[in-house]
């Protein structure tokens, strides 16, 4: 079934590829060394976008819920029907209705109200911490590769000992102690996603590091500063979108346990870990739709950012390819 | 293979130290103070400072932190807990079995339900079932496994009126009873992480299947069945021993969210009551227990591979 259409579309393919010379060889240019006269069409960061459309279309899909998610967030207080903690004690638990199309809760709150404003928390909290942590990540990562020896040694025990915790219960602990806020989350979460995954980026700088062009860029003088931020940073640049897309779908689905524990974004702020919590369980058994919609709103998000994020993971870095 | 033991050993001690260090460090350096909350909120004691007084907490950090790890070290001592003053040890031990029972089914079914559908979908690459296979893997991946167990306890108690059993019986009274309250749980739980546990398993026989050896057998006329199953699985195993082997942390972390939702007396829920209350030694404890089992595990793990594949050699 599949190789009919995939050999129909793989030959249409070819004739537009021979249009657009080094469209099949952008993987490798990415990662090779910043554009060295490279006769190309298409920057790689749009080329991406293209090619992902034609060979991942699962990887396409997840970009369009994406989008969605991303435009309900923007345009929340124009789209979303009412207020977020707009509460009417008249209309507690109804089911779909035209003035109220998802339902409404506990306290007469619309459900797609804070379903719309509960995708911009997630993205925001999603977006903030994998902000904090790539930062982290490269800086930790780039350091802890290019110096090496016994400061590399020393960092790397301590991301061991880090990693040995079962990261929810680090979480949880830290969350605990701080107290339940958008900030703190974020931070904690991003700090988590950071200190993870600089084992990544430092694998990347060990290999960057080894190439003879480094070694030029020394030779020519160039300080310790001057050789990470020119020569090994832009190499190691994907590697850390690769991370920093594949990550966000699990810092959401961590948000949303933890705030489905209550330990993460506190109320009246909705986010869909919280509507589905396990405070609100009692609610749940007279009104299933409660537990439904966050359900449905978050399954759908993680689905979009893990679809996108593996299609983008197999176009920029092959070499993560797999799972 | 003894040397490499011994060198894994003396590794885990610095990291088990650092592990210590943080986790003290977190609980004592952070805002919130459990002894405000003990006399306030319970009258634990007629002042604060007697309570602090009592609880050693008026010492300075790093006699608490040696007295601590001190106890542990020396005599196996992993403290009390400061509001019921029982022994933790004791109290995890008590629970851990109800835990490890959870983590074990849930593994069960994700490996059970994950090897299977691989295994179907790489001997039919490209096939309508392999479609299907995939797209339930994707879609496994995507249900957050605490969504999908509010709506298994919410949805069959309305339309079915069937509801999870929710009095916890221990395996050692009642084995047929104690499954009929873990299975559904572990089912939840299990089928949400079997997706990674089939896409590794299908990768790793299609790539299994296109090698020499597997080539010489069809050649000469093995049957389908004893190839895939005799002589690839075994090598595609590798790769799934050690994704589960990565995820034991997840299904730990896990555990506390699942153990809430069904109401299982286990060392999640133990963990998330002593956090909600700031039971410092508490947290410490179990964290600092269940960070050395991780460390043990992953060389478990490691140690595995040279059983499954004689060409590792350590």
């Amino acid at each position: 079934m599949r190789s009919r259409w995939a050999r129909a579309f793989g030959i249409r393919w070819l004739a537009l590829a021979r249009f657009a010379p080094e469209a099949g060889g952008a993987a490798a240019g990415a990662l090779s060394l910043p554009a060295q006269g490279e006769a190309r069409s298409r920057p790689w960061w749009l080329d991406v976008w293209v090619r992902m459309l034609v060979s991942k279309p699962l990887g396409a899909v997840g970009g369009v819920i994406v989008l969605v998610m991303l435009a309900a967030a923007v345009a929340a207080d124009w789209i979303a029907p009412y207020g977020f903690a707009q509460t009417s004690l008249r209309e507690r638990f109804i089911t779909m209705s035209t003035s109220h199309w998802l339902g409404t809760d506990e306290l007469g709150r619309d459900l797609l109200t804070r379903l719309i404003y509960g995708a911009r928390i997630s993205l925001y909290v999603g977006f903030g911490a994998i902000a904090i942590g790539s930062a982290l990540a490269t800086a930790i990562g780039v350091v802890s590769g290019y110096l090496g020896g016994r400061f590399d040694l020393l960092v790397q025990r301590g991301v061991d000992a880090w990693m040995a915790f079962p990261p929810l219960l680090l979480l949880l602990s830290i969350m605990s102690l701080l107290g339940p806020s958008v900030w703190n989350i974020t931070i904690v979460l991003g700090v988590a996603f950071g200190i993870q995954n600089s084992r990544v980026v430092r694998g990347v700088a060990l290999l960057v590091k080894e190439h003879t062009f480094v070694e030029s860029a020394r030779a020519l003088g160039a300080g310790h500063l001057r050789t990470t931020l020119r020569h090994i940073l832009p190499n190691v640049v994907p590697t850390i979108i690769v991370v920093a897309t594949t990550g966000l779908s699990t810092v959401i689905l961590t948000e949303a346990s933890l705030s489905f524990l209550g330990l993460g974004v506190p109320p009246p702020y909705p986010t869909w870990g919280g509507m589905l919590s396990l405070a609100g369980l009692d609610h749940m058994y007279r009104a299933p739709w409660l537990a439904i919609w966050p359900a449905t709103a978050l399954s759908l998000a993680v689905f979009g950012f893990n679809m996108l994020g593996d299609a983008l993971r197999d176009l920029l870095d092959p070499r993560l390819k797999g799972g | 293979m003894k040397r490499y033991l011994i060198r894994r050993l003396l590794l885990a001690v610095p990291t088990l130290f650092l592990v210590s260090v943080l986790v003290f460090a977190l609980m004592r350096f952070m805002p919130g103070d459990v002894a405000t909350r003990m006399v306030e909120g319970h009258a634990y004691a007629p002042t604060l400072a007697a309570l602090r007084h009592d609880l050693g907490l008026d010492r300075p950090v790093h006699v608490q932190y040696l007295d601590w790890i001190g106890g542990i070290v020396l005599r196996g001592d992993f403290g009390t807990s400061y509001w019921t003053r029982q022994p933790i040890l004791n109290e995890f031990a008590r629970r851990f079995p109800v835990t490890l029972e959870l983590a074990l089914l849930t593994i069960l079914v994700s490996v059970v339900l994950g090897v299977l559908i691989g295994i179907l979908s790489a001997a039919r690459q490209d096939s309508a079932a392999d479609y299907l296979g995939r797209v339930l893997a994707i879609l496994a991946l995507s249900v957050p496994y605490f969504g999908l167990a509010v709506l298994v306890v919410v949805l069959p108690s309305i339309y079915f009126k069937w509801t999870p059993v929710w009095t916890y019986v221990p395996f050692t009274v009642d084995p047929v009873e104690n499954l009929k309250i873990m299975l559904v749980p572990a089912a939840v739980f299990g089928v949400t992480r079997a997706g990674p546990v089939m896409r590794i398993m299908r990768s790793a026989l299609l790539d299994v299947l296109r090698q020499d050896y597997i080539r010489t057998a069809w050649s000469k006329g093995l049957a389908e069945r004893p190839i895939i199953l005799r002589h690839a699985l075994k090598n595609a195993m590798i790769p799934v021993i050690s994704l589960v082997g990565l995820q034991i942390p997840l299904y730990i972390g896990g555990s506390v969210i699942v153990e809430s939702i069904f109401r299982l007396p286990g060392v999640g829920l133990f963990f998330f009551e002593a956090l909600t209350r700031l039971d410092y030694p508490v947290v410490q404890s179990v964290n600092l227990i269940i960070a050395a089992m991780v460390v043990a595990l992953n060389l478990i793990i490691d140690l595995s591979y040279a059983f499954l594949d004689p060409r590792i050699r350590y």
